[in-house]
């Protein structure tokens, strides 16, 4: 029988160097002195957090790696348990004012922009939502109500998939009658996201995460952008 | 037809396969091709709600999109396996996009493409047994899991 295996070996490992260099670039962020102070297990934060009650996670964990600086372990939190925090900021109410929520912000950050296996995979069921709302402009459409993705709305879910067009159209505002987008889009509206995509580097960071998702938003963002004069706007 | 039956996902012999983008090609002529998602594809996007091809016309390198498929919780491109100039589209997806979960390899195919170095491209995909082989090996090392169809589908063995 093989030995029980307790590692948790859900990621690469990788040199000291490479565990150092993310710690130091998360740590480098603005925001870092404003939201770590120290920590002397009170345990507020975790009595306070939501996550907490349902998954092995504790924000006074991440607190501590980081005032400690254990690159190692913060290394693996961001591999793991950075994934588990619901962003609610229920930890904001520390006595020493850390922001446990504010530093996985930073570290999740980090993640995503070094393109960690983990990242990528904690937001792959996200690749859909991403893609609406930066093509779209509205972040849930009513069409993602079916069976297979979310079973938790209950039995009578497959019903409103099958009638999911009728249904719309008995709302109404004549803006709601969709069901690919939340409800209608401004043609004008679209065009200056876009730009706001173009401007801001946005599609920089969805490149290094999901290069797959990022050429279905250029084909899609740059064919609208000709459309309205903007030839010139390219994100390649 | 002959075909491999790996954990319920369907290979099929005849056709060519790029394994990195789960996508198959079979050979229409010295130029052409027809294209489309296999059937582990089709089972990692799940009931698929809207397939959008690039327009008659889209000139595509190698491994760009040449449609986009929408799922509950999935969306992704269709990576194109070969460079060239979309001449058909499967214009029954608009439709009935899960022709490609019934069908993937026949109904649901997805676009014809012209190419002017397809012989050179070809080299790079896998056909017969090598194929069936580099599936065995992808559905093992990424853990997929056993491919589910739909009521309707097309049945092989």
């Amino acid at each position: 029988m093989d030995a029980l295996d307790l590692s948790q070996n859900k990621h690469a490992d990788v040199t000291m160097e490479e565990k150092q260099r993310l710690f130091d670039e998360a740590k480098s962020d603005d925001r870092w002195e404003h939201v770590l102070y120290g920590c002397y297990e009170c345990g507020i934060c975790v009595a306070a957090c939501p996550s907490a009650r349902f998954y092995d996670f504790s924000p006074r964990v991440i607190a501590q790696a980081v005032a400690r600086e254990d690159v190692d372990l913060v290394y693996t939190l961001m591999n793991d348990s950075i994934w588990d925090c619901s962003q609610c900021f229920s930890c904001d109410r520390c006595p020493r004012q850390n922001s446990p929520g504010q530093i996985i912000t930073i570290l999740r950050e980090v993640a995503v922009k070094n393109g960690l296996t983990t990242a990528k995979k904690a937001l792959e069921g996200y690749g859909r939502i991403i893609y609406k709302i930066m093509s779209t402009g509205t972040q849930v459409s009513p069409d993602m109500l079916q069976p297979d993705a979310f079973p938790d709305w209950g039995t009578h879910v497959g019903e409103i998939s099958d009638h999911l067009e009728e249904w719309r159209k008995a709302l109404p505002p004549e803006t709601l009658h969709t069901t690919e987008t939340s409800w209608t889009i401004d043609k004008k509206t679209i065009i200056e996201l876009y730009l706001i995509w173009h401007m801001t580097g946005v599609m920089d960071l969805i490149k290094g995460v999901d290069e797959g998702l990022f050429d279905i938003l250029v084909d899609v963002m740059e064919e609208r952008l000709e459309e309205a004069g903007y030839e010139d706007v390219t994100f390649d | 037809m002959a075909h491999e039956n790996i954990k319920g996902c369907i290979v099929l012999k005849e056709l060519y396969y790029n394994v990195e983008h789960n996508t198959w090609v079979k050979v229409i002529d010295d130029n052409t091709v027809v294209i489309g998602m296999t059937d582990i594809a089709q089972n990692l996007a799940g009931p698929i709600l809207h397939a959008k091809t690039k327009a008659v016309g889209t000139m595509r390198r190698l491994g760009k999109p040449i449609a986009t498929v929408e799922s509950g919780k999935y969306v992704g491109p269709v990576k194109s396996p070969v460079a060239g100039e979309i001449t058909k589209t499967n214009e029954n997806l608009a439709n009935d996009a899960q022709l490609i979960n019934r069908s993937p390899y026949k109904d649901g195919w997805v676009v014809e493409m012209k190419s002017d170095n397809l012989a050179e491209e070809m080299k790079v995909l896998v056909t017969g047994d090598e194929a069936v082989a580099a599936y065995k090996e992808k559905i093992e090392n990424d853990n997929i899991e056993a491919c589910k169809h739909l009521e309707g589908s097309d049945t092989y063995d």
